[in-house]
């Protein structure tokens, strides 16, 4: 059968699968073993196996349960109170304050926490209805929770980087140190643009602000931060510091945080049974997609699609400008129905080689598809973060997405910014020392 | 019949959270050692059998509990009667498809078995004995989507779906 007939067969029963309600991981081994069948192969069920068991038992994917779990036990802490009462007395003097305290918290959660749905939950829960109470503005509190709930899928750790970083064979640990500057890019715009929302709006806001916060209460406020803040030096400082693997750190962030937990006194038996439950849920729907897409991207290499779009890219002689914003266009599209992680394994099992001969390194474009997810976290009708906030605060899910929307072009400003100075990414890892 | 299932379901869960704990303690224990100068040996080899474990293991749990994500926009605004054939089909098709896989699984564990091989780390493990909890997950899928395509037949809602409507924290 022509090439062109059997991907384009192969994508029609894709989608069809998916649009029919099959589990993502089962449509993935479907599509998979539908591939070979057509490429006439007779070895499909040892190819399964061999191919499950090899991608289900690398060292570099033990990441992923345990960065998980880290966030499932301080999900069910104080922390974000703490958070928030630790950082206030110290935004009252920006324009816009306590609205900074939700971009803040979410950048510092996202340091100990991979998912952004976690950070949205963790952080809104406390945040949104101390905002209401004071008088913000309710557009722009949803607004700037949206907005920075992303961070978590880009601050390290982050579930999705490990996600492409062992689907695209890119290192777990030089992913983590690429996010850090443009999380705090994304975390600079962020604030910006509220500050210039608040002196345009100033009648959104609380009329009269609390007295002044004298420094010594600042410093008092301050030592609520400690402990999150030595959890993060814990963890990230020692995979920044090349002296752990990203696994390791992600053990050393378990017991840390089972150390917190301890000490705040919500740990006990019952928290502990949920937040690992919590985290098998997860980390299983993720390991047999992982599983699913490692056999898929397995069949196409047998079918040769990947490397037939690679040369069609070839010669159409595409600059990586042009192509990117295709690209963008495709994952916002596929962002719309699916989740990030489907969109990132199954974006490597055909879309890398194209990539890699574009010229474009592999290691940017894991941060460039990480902001492109953040983008698709955000916009309707399939965006997780929306779900969370919707159900947070009741309101319907297009307000939400009409109040995230200035976020949404924040982090396409910030893609742009990327690609215009790719430095921004390659910096840190190239002078890093990573073992 | 009925508890027994659900005590299986619930032991799948539970096998899975013991595997993340495992994979805590092995690669602690690593880090400790590190510190100490003792080697945990084939640390790597183990935590990778740990995590296969903890995925296989709790796929039956994560299945009844609505873990596995997939895409309800197309379907959830069609009638009673198109979604029932809709449900049964997805679960028909999920059925042949993992039966295809434990047969598979089972047979990459009665060969390894047979052909007696090992893993190549420091401590060489007969590679059958962590690719029994592969075979033996997948197969508890197994039965949690055959008791899920009994249930449609009986007319009961499937297990998933009552958790369908929640917001799992999971979901990044």
């Amino acid at each position: 059968m022509d090439m062109a007939v059997i991907a384009i067969s192969l994508a029609v029963f894709m989608l069809l699968m998916l649009a029919l309600g099959v589990w993502v991981s089962l449509a993935l081994f479907g599509v998979g073993v539908m591939g070979l069948f057509l490429s006439g192969n007779e070895q499909i069920g040892l190819l399964f196996a061999t191919s499950t068991w090899g991608s289900s038992t690398s060292w570099s994917l033990t990441a992923l349960p345990l960065f998980i779990w880290m966030g499932e036990i301080l999900f069910r802490t104080r922390l974000s109170e703490d958070l928030f009462k630790g950082l206030s007395p110290w935004l009252s003097g920006l324009p816009g304050k306590l609205l900074h305290v939700n971009v803040l918290s979410c950048g510092i959660f996202a340091a100990v926490s991979g998912s952004s749905a976690a950070t949205a939950a963790t952080i809104g829960r406390m945040t949104l209805p101390e905002l209401k109470a004071q008088g913000y503005s309710d557009k722009m509190a949803v607004g700037t929770l949206a907005g920075s709930g992303t961070l978590g899928l880009l601050i390290p750790p982050s579930i999705i980087l490990i996600v492409y970083g062992v689907a695209a064979e890119v290192s777990i640990g030089r992913l983590f140190i690429a996010g850090a500057l443009p999380g705090l890019l994304l975390v600079t715009l962020f604030m910006g643009y509220t500050v210039c929302w608040a002196l345009l709006n100033k009648d959104e806001l609380p009329k009269h602000d609390k007295s002044h916060v004298s420094f010594a209460a600042k410093v008092k406020a301050l030592r609520l931060l400690l402990p999150i803040l030595g959890l993060i030096g814990f963890v990230l400082g020692s995979i920044y510091g090349g002296l752990t693997t990203p696994t390791e750190a992600a053990a050393l962030g378990v017991v840390g945080a089972l150390f917190l937990a301890g000490v705040t006194g919500s740990l006990n038996k019952s928290s502990f049974v949920e937040s690992l439950t919590g985290a098998v849920k997860s980390s299983c729907m993720i390991g047999m997609i992982l599983a699913g897409a490692h056999f898929l991207t397995l069949a196409m290499g047998f079918l040769g699609i990947p490397r037939a779009l690679a040369e069609w890219i070839g010669h159409m002689s595409l600059s990586p400008g042009v192509l990117l914003i295709y690209l963008t266009f495709l994952f916002v599209a596929l962002g719309c129905f699916l989740d990030g992680i489907s969109v990132v394994v199954l974006t490597v099992a055909v879309v890398l080689p194209m990539v890699q001969q574009a010229g474009i390194d592999l290691l940017w474009f894991g941060i460039y598809i990480v902001l492109v997810v953040e983008m698709s976290q955000i916009t309707p009708p399939v965006g997780f973060n929306l779900f969370v906030i919707q159900s947070l605060t009741g309101k319907d899910i297009l307000y939400v997405a009409r109040a995230a929307l200035p976020f949404f072009l924040l982090i396409l400003f910030a893609v742009v910014l990327i690609y215009l100075f790719p430095e921004i990414v390659t910096y840190l890892p190239t002078s890093m020392s990573q073992r | 019949m009925r508890s027994l299932l659900d005590k299986l379901y619930l032991a799948s869960g539970y096998l899975s959270g013991f595997c993340i704990v495992l994979i805590t303690l092995i690669i602690t224990a690593q880090i400790v050692g590190r510190l100490f100068g003792f080697i945990v040996p084939s640390a790597e080899d183990f935590s990778g059998y740990a995590l296969a474990a903890s995925t296989f293991f709790g796929l039956a749990y994560t299945f009844r509990q609505g873990g596995h994500i997939r895409v309800t926009l197309v379907i959830q605004h069609w009638t009673r009667g198109s979604r029932y054939i809709q449900e049964l089909m997805v679960l028909i098709f999920g059925l042949l498809l993992v039966g295809f896989m434990s047969f598979y699984a089972v047979h990459m564990v009665w060969e390894s078995y047979i052909f007696e091989e090992v893993s190549s780390g420091y401590v060489s493990v007969p590679i059958w004995m962590p690719q029994v909890p592969v075979a033996l997950g997948i197969l508890m899928l197994n039965i949690a989507i055959l008791d899920d395509v009994i249930a449609m037949l009986r007319r009961h809602t499937p297990s998933y779906k009552a958790h369908e409507g929640e917001i799992h924290l999971e979901e990044i």
